[in-house]
């Protein structure tokens, strides 16, 4: 029996299959830039790309909803003539991990929700996502089994599990099919394949596992119960405010929008650009007022929005354990260890209510 | 529309921020060509003395000759832009207050001190009212053509009032504590586009520091890493000491 | 990098004018505005639109006139910030750009046979103009009409003249007062919430709408509920910063609510949890 899903690529053949697919569009694939970070970039050839990596210091969503965006173009002298615009470029990205494909997906919810964001949209339909499997964990600061992305669950064209000797490869779009077609570097996967992918899935099993000590049913009744909680007000003093946590998110998406004029006054542009809840004048309006003047309103801002507010909208968390706000933070302020304390802080609310 | 009158002045200062300009590359016909410089001392021997739309001031504020003469230019010009660090926040000259004044005197002028009044160093806002900020060692040439619209505007500019890390990590770049070394990136404000640490360098605090930062728990990062707390205030007071004149 | 033009993008600006402008005080400023290309804004009371001057930016603004004026609608706007400042400085005449209009406004089929009870304090008169007029052309289909406003000082006030007229009115029941008076003032003086207490309305049938400053909603639900009317029968509107309008760019979000998209106007039961709403 063959599963017309799944193919293989022989590890000898994954330079060639890189080139390939880099003549084809723009590729990006995450590259070591030091110090044991990395970050994706463009490359041409399978040299460069580092295939067991730790998340990216940026995710996927820079290509998706680029840091900087022009939304309308205008001339000043007409009026009010602008035209609204949207700037893509079609590529392929290799090798994202399921905690970043998850990304993906909670943006793309995002911006399908009507009013629909038709720049988001036509971007992402230009981009081809092929993604990376994790054999083990990237480290510590991972908590991608607790939100269900530690294993693959669709958002790709092309999905790689590196099996040591070849790549199995599961093709899930149409997309992914044309690729497979035009590089020629593939097999067909037989019954043994799908058997050793099937092996590494029951490992994976037993060394994934909820990182943190609560059911994923019972977070957002956690988060329900500690809006007051003494662990955002600990944050407080910790946190520097310097939006790091929220701008490598993978499903961060809060922008400013901003105008530009040429130097003649004449010609100028609208965009949009990264924004931060976690800076101080986000949530701060004309006449002063600052709606979410703490650091810590603003810190446990951000843990709802992960693990609560979306659940409603959207029926699923905004956080994909991919623990960038962890390793990226200064004050050392840990997705994991918060939990945890929300955890321990309601255990003994619930606790003493017995007493 | 006429193009306004802008008078370029400098007071201490390296004159650095001032050949910035000539560095702005493609643009700087644009610049040149949205403005009527009538008086720029660097560049041109014409001396205007009339009203000024725009007086951009370089320079820190040193002595009691400076304080009349930024007074004469206030008063001359219906905007006025502090144009680098010395000017916006003190920059390095502000070191001087680290000291007693007439200690510098003698050991800069020897025995003929007397004839040479000082003063504490001020930012250009410590003496006069100022409308525009162009941070930066030197100014950053982006910043500064976004200042110029506003102005030619008519609208108020503001400088970002969050950390050098917002648009540092926008760039990608491997923090540099992660590097083991030590930056000012936190605690100094944004609007540079991380433009030393793009290329390598540390952030030094040269655009003045973020106006409410978390100082506890900055003392915290630094325990984290090990960094003793006066090598830290060294770092800052090297472009901040004039804060805290107020 | 590739660029297209796309036309069903919500950043798309209707082409606007302004009709004429007027000084309300020494902050705020009145203006009619016209959709060009034969639109119409079609909103309802309470609604808000993102108004824009190109290259300087867009802000959102409260629409202060009755969608039964259908050729135009009028705007009072407040100068505090970059843009507020820039369309202080426009006239009759001048174009600007507008998107919308947003959010949910009054509920007015909800209020229709009901009494009403509109509560505003300084610039809160704005939206809720809106919602006034609205009821003054169909007077009909509404109980009794009790409107209570105040602001810092006379000199604040807006709409005096159409305040003025109010006061005339025999369908209406209008009261206001100043926190501060000056020498020509003969009216009530003290704040907004003195005023509630001498309503004389029937709370199982009133529904009252509240718009004002932040500080100003506690104290007064507090006495809309010491009087007896149902938490769901309180109507407040509020104020966030907004970029999109779209419930995207998450500026006005208080906890799980976008102002811009579930609001600005929400049933006091609806928020009355949310610790970020006051």
């Amino acid at each position: 029996m063959e599963d017309l899903q799944y193919v293989i690529l022989k590890r000898e053949r994954f330079h060639d299959f890189i080139s390939r697919l880099s003549k084809m569009q723009k590729l990006v694939a995450p590259v070591s830039k030091g110090y044991h970070h990395f970050a994706f970039e463009e490359v041409t050839s399978g040299n460069e790309i580092a295939l067991s990596y730790i998340p990216t210091i940026l995710p996927l969503k820079k290509f998706f909803m680029p840091q900087r965006e022009t939304l309308l173009e205008f001339k000043t002298a007409k009026g009010t003539y602008a035209e609204p615009v949207v700037e893509y470029e079609p590529m392929t990205i290799f090798g994202a991990h399921t905690c970043d494909l998850a990304g993906i997906q909670c943006l793309n919810m995002v911006f399908s929700e009507r009013p629909k964001d038709y720049n988001y949209l036509t971007r992402k339909n230009k981009i081809t996502l092929i993604g990376l499997e994790c054999n083990a964990y990237c480290d510590e600061h991972a908590s991608c089994h607790l939100v269900n992305a530690s294993f693959p669950s669709g958002g790709y064209d092309l999905f790689f599990t590196d099996l040591e000797d070849y790549f199995i490869v599961h093709v899930n779009t149409q997309t992914g099919d044309e690729i497979i077609d035009i590089i020629k570097s593939f097999e067909k996967a037989d019954m043994s394949h799908i058997k050793e992918l099937k092996r590494l899935r029951d490992n994976k099993s037993k060394i994934f596992s909820n990182e943190v000590s609560i059911e994923r049913r019972h977070i957002p009744e956690l988060f329900d119960m500690s809006f007051r909680a003494r662990v955002w007000k600990a944050l407080e003093e910790r946190c520097l405010a310097c939006g790091n946590c929220t701008n490598v998110c993978p499903t961060c998406y809060c922008f400013d929008i901003r105008d530009e004029l040429e130097l003649n006054l004449k010609r100028g542009v609208r965009y949009r650009v990264w924004d931060s809840c976690q800076l101080e004048p986000f949530a701060r309006v004309a006449g002063g007022i600052n709606f979410r003047k703490e650091r810590s309103a603003r810190q446990r801002h951000r843990y709802y929005r992960k693990f609560r507010y979306p659940v409603d909208r959207f029926s699923r968390f905004f956080c994909t354990g991919c623990g960038r706000c962890t390793r990226t933070c200064m004050a050392g302020i840990s997705l994991k260890e918060t939990l945890n304390e929300l955890i321990k802080e309601s255990e003994d609310r619930v606790w003493k209510k017995w007493l | 529309m006429k193009k306004p009158k802008v008078g370029i002045f400098d007071f201490a200062c390296c004159e650095g921020c001032q050949l910035q300009i000539a560095n702005i590359g493609e643009d700087v016909l644009d610049v040149l060509g949205s403005i009527d410089v009538v008086e720029w001392r660097e560049v041109m021997s014409e001396k205007w003395g009339k009203n000024l739309d725009i007086a951009i001031v370089e320079g820190s504020i040193t002595n009691p000759h400076a304080v009349k003469r930024i007074q004469r230019i206030r008063k001359k010009a219906k905007i006025l832009i502090a144009y680098g660090s010395c000017a916006t926040i003190g920059g390095v000259n502000g070191m001087k207050n680290n000291f007693n004044l007439d200690d510098i005197r003698k050991y800069v002028y020897g025995d003929s001190y007397r004839f040479f009044p000082t003063e504490m160093t001020k930012a250009v806002h410590q003496t006069v009212k100022v409308d525009y900020f162009v941070n930066g060692c030197p100014v950053y040439i982006p910043e500064f053509v976004a200042v110029l619209k506003a102005v030619l505007q008519g609208v108020p500019y503001y400088v970002p009032d969050y950390p050098v890390c917002v648009e540092c990590k926008l760039n990608e770049n491997v923090c540099m504590y992660d590097r083991k070394v030590t930056c000012l990136g936190p605690v100094t404000r944004a609007g540079c586009n991380a433009w030393c640490i793009n290329n390598g360098n540390i952030c030094y605090g040269c655009r003045g520091m973020v106006s409410n930062p978390n100082e506890k728990g900055a003392q915290d990062v630094l325990a984290k890493y090990k960094i003793p707390m006066d090598l830290i205030l060294n770092k800052m007071n090297m472009y901040n000491k004039c804060r805290e004149l107020g | 990098m590739e660029k297209v033009a796309i036309k069903d993008s919500s950043y798309r600006l209707k082409k606007a004018k302004i009709l004429q402008t007027k000084k309300l005080t020494a902050n705020e400023k009145f203006f009619e505005i016209v959709l060009m290309d034969g639109e119409r804004l079609d909103h309802e009371p309470g609604q808000f639109i993102m108004i824009s001057l190109l290259g300087i930016g867009e802000v959102p603004i409260s629409i202060c006139s009755s969608p039964a004026k259908r050729d135009s609608f009028d705007l009072c706007i407040r100068a505090v910030g970059k843009v507020t400042r820039s369309l202080h400085k426009l006239k009759a005449g001048d174009k600007i750009g507008i998107r919308g209009p947003y959010g949910k406004g009054f509920p007015v089929r909800i209020l229709e046979g009901n009494d009403l009870l509109i509560i505003a304090g300084g610039l809160g008169i704005a939206p809720l103009r809106s919602l006034i007029q609205y009821v003054l052309d169909n007077r009909r289909d509404f109980g009794k009409v009790h409107i209570l406003f105040g602001c810092k000082e006379p000199k604040d006030m807006l709409f005096s003249d159409e305040l003025e007229h109010w006061t005339k009115r025999i369908d209406l029941h209008y009261a206001c007062t100043v926190d501060r008076a000056d020498p020509d003032w003969a009216g009530n003086v003290g704040v907004i919430t003195t005023l509630i207490p001498g309503v004389d309305i029937e709370p199982s049938r009133t529904f009252a709408a509240v718009v004002g400053p932040p500080i100003m909603y506690n104290f007064v639900i507090k006495e809309l509920i010491a009087k007896g009317i149902p938490e769901r029968q309180i109507l407040l509107s509020f104020e966030r910063n907004m970029k999109c309008g779209n419930g995207k760019c998450g500026r006005c979000q208080i906890q799980n609510l976008y102002v811009c998209q579930d609001g600005p106007v929400f049933h006091y039961e609806q928020i009355k949890n949310l610790s970020e709403a006051f």
